[in-house]
């Protein structure tokens, strides 16, 4: 395989407010956005002709990936004006194609060796992962070793094996692009026309995001997994253990306690006196005051957090400015999305550029608008739209 | 201005000029040509694109050539106009980006002296000098001819049967790019960029023979040994990514551009101190220098420093200030130029440094003519801008501007850690600008309608109000014109009706209640309104149907937020005119001519 195609367009509304300014595919996960893990393992396997189906958002996604001469890799961009479905978007690259490509996801985050040996095949072909939770994907249930069909989100489970979205096709899937919404709904169409779809099991990293807190559980596993990094300084008296990677120019103050596995970016200043807990994320240009603790949570760029702050199983999008003595402890929450009750344990969920005055306490699973501004010493719950102001 | 390139090595040269032309392109562009040696000189051009003349010319087989991309100062655009030039015999070819001031005698001269000219371009006196005095060292020839010439060149000189290229170069730039078997030779970095990331950039006065494996300099009769550079940027830099055009990219990378001057110059919690810049004794007083965009800037930074270090601070425009006889003493100036290469600022700073005043440049551009002349250059960390308007360039001088004075601020430590944790802010409130952009869009829709527009501000956001008439200008050819709102009434006010809507640009300080007071006279003539302001301000909106927020800053770092919004608001206008956008006509990115 030369070529592959990433399907970039999708908006992940359930990810809100994460998803209100950024496409799903430029979630940030251990410092990088999705599509750069996706990016880099096509790569890592030899593949360096992408073409990415932007839509949603697409700018941050240009922003970002640029050309792709930073990734070692060539990028093409074609741009799906509406969103109908992963069908439609694949069929709008139908003239960046050559010959025979892949198509991947672009808010699935995988690594190298999930696609390893995928590259070699032939079409048609797609790659399939055992997971526990089936009922959330497409359970693909094959004959020997081809796709008999591929139903999505079903009652019953047939089997225990799952559609990555990852597949290896050749220019005779075009024809069938058309008529269907979803390429599973392609897959199954293929068959019953007697086509023959291989399905090629993976063990390798398949992660998916679909609601704010999984953004802690995709950080904690790639976290275990970066090479630690000193970029910075780190002064007399503070301490970093274990797996830690610390940007350029950012200064660790003296007394600080950084835990790894953690990532901190570039040009911030933590401490004095700062505790950082396993498994942490903090983006760019991030100041975190003293006597503040930062445990297992995902900071973006630009955040300010006053001294005596607590932030647990949080994730803080860019920009928040958060003066003194903020409480975000993690407990076992209710959190709604869409019409769905979930129960997770988790912190605060703060949308990008909001401002909290001191003392604010946010109830575990509290999930904060954009730019939102909250006065100090209130109690914050539940779930909060943009722009939304608490007095 | 133009865009001249070389090249001479082991590879087919032809096609190798023309991918340079074309990154050159933003130089300049009604015309272009090339010449490669092939035994005797070929020469293409015509009054085309770059791949216009790449799809029509013949394909010429040589490894050493030469090419150019023009933009007029003498003589229309045209084939015959079109460089390269050459001499009666046609074994000499040159390329040339400069104006040859006493062309016009060397040119009678040399039709007495039986020579036969073609154009009417200053360039073409160059080949025929060069036939003059033909023999012996093609370098001391070429040395020989230009003792004869005055103003400003860099040249290229191809000549039939030498295995070489000489190049010179005076008052123009002109950088080498060094290669393995083969040399590039260009007006700037980006030309060579897919080639090569090592360039020596040439200097005035100098000299040049280059050959497939050596580069020799000479000055002034002896030989000399410039600095090889790395060039950090990448091809990718001066690339689109996925935007439609360079202008749109740009002004997305501006939260980045921040970043990167924050990280490079100011750390919170530093001792003020160790951030100075200017060294030595305290300034009492301060010139800024510069011209276009950057005059804007300099203005915001003269409001700037005025307010923080309460010293006062002259603004002039580069080229006027060349005509004031007035010789200054002993103050500090600082010339604020994109390039680098604006003729006419240079043409200030020397003769600032002349007069003994302390210069310091603030430029993009690493190696280029000012940051040679400065006594100090501060560098803006903005990557090549290729979009002929300016937009990251200018938001970067902006932040330079505010690191040098707050570097010096002593007054107030409260206000100075406001002042400070605002900054750090601030790619993040550029980024909601940018990320808002479908508000924008909806009045550049309405805008596009009309062929008069009024900007108008005061205190630190008047010049916001005249960078973003300047925008809308050169962008959408609309005729915008930035007004100090006291003003207006003052004349102005005559032009004002149905057919030109008006952009008022309000902050929180102390001119609000008077802008109040200028939009409700506005609106009293009938001309449409549309107020530029920070979040959440009912009596604006309730004064205004239209209304274009930003997220609300400290009123000094006002003009970064705004100038972005206007930067928007002037592309999407000119898209829905239809406008080439990234290359205007008439216009061309680096002024370096007077």
């Amino acid at each position: 395989m030369k070529q592959a195609v990433i399907l970039a367009a999708g908006e992940g509304q359930r990810l809100r407010p994460f998803t209100v300014n950024r496409p799903k595919t430029m979630l940030s996960i251990a410092g990088k956005p999705i599509l750069q893990y996706v990016v880099e393992s096509l790569a890592q396997n030899g593949i360096r002709n992408i073409v990415i189906v932007v839509g949603y958002k697409r700018e941050q996604v240009f922003d970002y990936m640029g050309n792709g001469e930073q990734f070692g890799v060539d990028i093409v961009y074609i741009i799906q004006e509406k969103q109908l479905g992963t069908a439609h978007a694949l069929m709008q690259a139908r003239d960046a194609i050559e010959d025979e490509f892949l198509v991947l996801p672009g808010d699935n985050l995988i690594e190298a060796n999930t696609i390893a040996r995928f590259v070699t095949m032939r079409p048609n072909a797609v790659l399939v992962k055992k997971v526990e939770n089936v009922a959330r994907y497409g359970v693909v249930t094959t004959e020997g070793d081809l796709v008999r069909d591929i139903v999505e989100k079903p009652r019953e489970a047939k089997s225990d094996i799952v559609n990555t979205g990852i597949y290896a096709f050749s220019g005779e899937v075009f024809d069938f692009l058309d008529a269907e919404l979803g390429i599973p709904d392609v897959i199954n169409s293929m068959v019953a026309r007697g086509y023959q779809i291989s399905a090629e099991e993976t063990d390798g990293t398949w992660l998916d995001v679909v609601y704010p807190w999984d953004i802690l559980s995709l950080n904690g596993a790639i976290l275990r997994r970066i090479p630690a990094s000193l970029g910075g300084i780190i002064e007399a008296g503070a301490s970093v253990k274990g797996l830690v990677s610390i940007g350029k120019d950012t200064v660790i103050r003296s007394n600080s306690y950084i835990v790894g596995p953690a990532v901190i970016g570039v040009n911030c200043d933590i401490g004095p006196n700062v505790y950082i807990l396993p498994a942490t994320s903090i983006g760019d240009n991030v100041v975190i005051s003293p006597f503040s603790e930062v445990k297992n949570s995902v900071i973006g760029d630009d955040v300010n957090i006053g001294s005596g702050s607590i932030i647990q199983d949080s994730v803080i999008d860019d920009g928040c400015v958060i003066e003194g003595r903020f409480t975000a402890c993690s407990g076992e929450a209710e959190v709604r999305i869409d019409d769905e009750y979930h129960l997770v344990k988790v912190g605060a969920m703060l949308g990008a550029g909001c401002s909290l005055g001191s003392g604010v306490v946010a109830q575990p699973g509290v999930i904060i608008g954009n730019h939102s501004r909250v006065k100090p010493l209130k109690l914050v719950s539940g779930r909060l739209p943009d722009k939304s102001s608490v007095f | 201005m133009c865009g001249i390139v070389g090249y001479i090595g082991d590879k087919q040269a032809q096609s190798i000029l023309l991918n340079c032309l074309k990154r050159l392109e933003y130089r300049g562009y009604d015309s272009c040509g090339i010449a490669v040696a092939v035994g005797g000189i070929e020469v293409y051009k015509d009054a085309v694109r770059v791949e216009a003349l790449r799809k029509a010319s013949p394909k010429f087989k040589g490894t050493t050539g030469i090419g150019h991309t023009r933009w007029a100062t003498h003589g229309a655009p045209s084939q015959v106009n079109a460089h390269p030039h050459l001499d009666c015999t046609g074994n000499i070819a040159v390329v040339h980006n400069g104006v040859i001031s006493n062309y016009q005698e060397l040119r009678d001269q040399l039709i007495n002296e039986g020579h036969h000219f073609v154009s009417e371009t200053d360039t073409e006196v160059i080949p025929h000098l060069i036939e003059k005095y033909y023999g012996g060292s093609l370098e001391e020839v070429v040395e020989a001819a230009l003792g004869q010439v005055e103003g400003s060149y860099a040249i290229i000189v191809l000549v039939a049967g030498e295995p070489k290229l000489v190049v010179a170069r005076k008052d123009s730039p002109l950088i080498i790019g060094l290669g393995d078997g083969e040399n590039f030779i260009a007006s700037d970095v980006p030309a060579i960029l897919d080639y090569t990331d090592r360039v020596i950039y040439l200097e005035d006065g100098d000299i040049g023979v280059v050959t497939r494996d050596d580069v020799k300099i000479r000055r002034d009769g002896i030989e000399v040994a410039r600095e090889e550079h790395k060039v950090l940027w990448s091809v990718e830099e001066a690339q689109k990514g996925g935007y439609k055009h360079f202008m749109l990219k740009e002004i997305h990378e501006q939260p980045k551009v921040i970043r990167n001057t924050l990280s490079e110059y100011i750390r919170v919690a530093e001792p003020v101190e160790s951030l100075a810049v200017i060294r030595g004794r305290g300034i009492e007083s301060m010139l800024m220098l510069a011209a276009g965009t950057s005059y804007h800037a300099a203005l915001i930074g003269k409001y700037t420093v005025e307010e923080l270090l309460r010293i006062p601070v002259r603004v002039e425009i580069a080229s006027e200030f060349n005509y004031y006889t007035h010789t200054l003493t002993g103050t500090v100036a600082i010339a604020i130029t994109q390039s680098g290469e604006t003729a006419d600022t240079l043409k200030a700073m020397r003769r600032l440094r002349e007069a003994g005043c302390r210069v310091i440049a603030i430029t993009n551009v690493v190696g280029s003519s000012a940051s040679r002349i400065a006594h100090q250059t501060i560098y803006t960390r903005a990557g090549p801008e290729i979009s002929v308007a300016a937009t990251k360039s200018f938001v970067a001088q902006l932040m330079v501007l505010y690191w040098l004075a707050l570097s010096y601020f002593r007054a107030d430590a409260r206000r100075l850690n406001t002042l400070l944790m605002e900054l750090r802010q601030l790619p993040h409130k550029v980024q909601q600008v940018l990320d808002n952009e479908a508000e924008i869009i909806e009045y550049a829709k309405y805008l596009s309608k009309y062929d008069d527009v009024f900007f108008i501000g005061r205190g630190i956001n008047l010049p916001v109000a005249m960078e973003g008439a300047l925008k809308l200008k050169e962008i959408s050819y609309i005729h915008a014109e930035g007004y100090a709102a006291g003003e207006t009434k003052h004349g102005p006010f005559a032009l004002l009706g149905s057919d030109t809507p008006v952009i008022a640009i309000v902050a929180r300080d102390n001119t609000y209640e008077a802008m109040l007071t200028n939009i409700k006279e506005i609106k009293a003539r009938g001309s449409p309104v549309i107020v530029l302001t920070g979040e959440g301000d009912e009596a604006i909106e309730e004064l205004v149907d239209s209304v274009i927020t930003v997220p609300p800053v400290d009123n000094l770092f006002s003009p970064v937020v705004n100038v972005v919004a206007l930067q928007l608001l002037a592309y999407y206008t000119a898209s829905e005119r239809g406008c080439p956008i990234d290359f205007p006509r008439n216009l061309a990115k680096s002024v370096t001519v007077e």
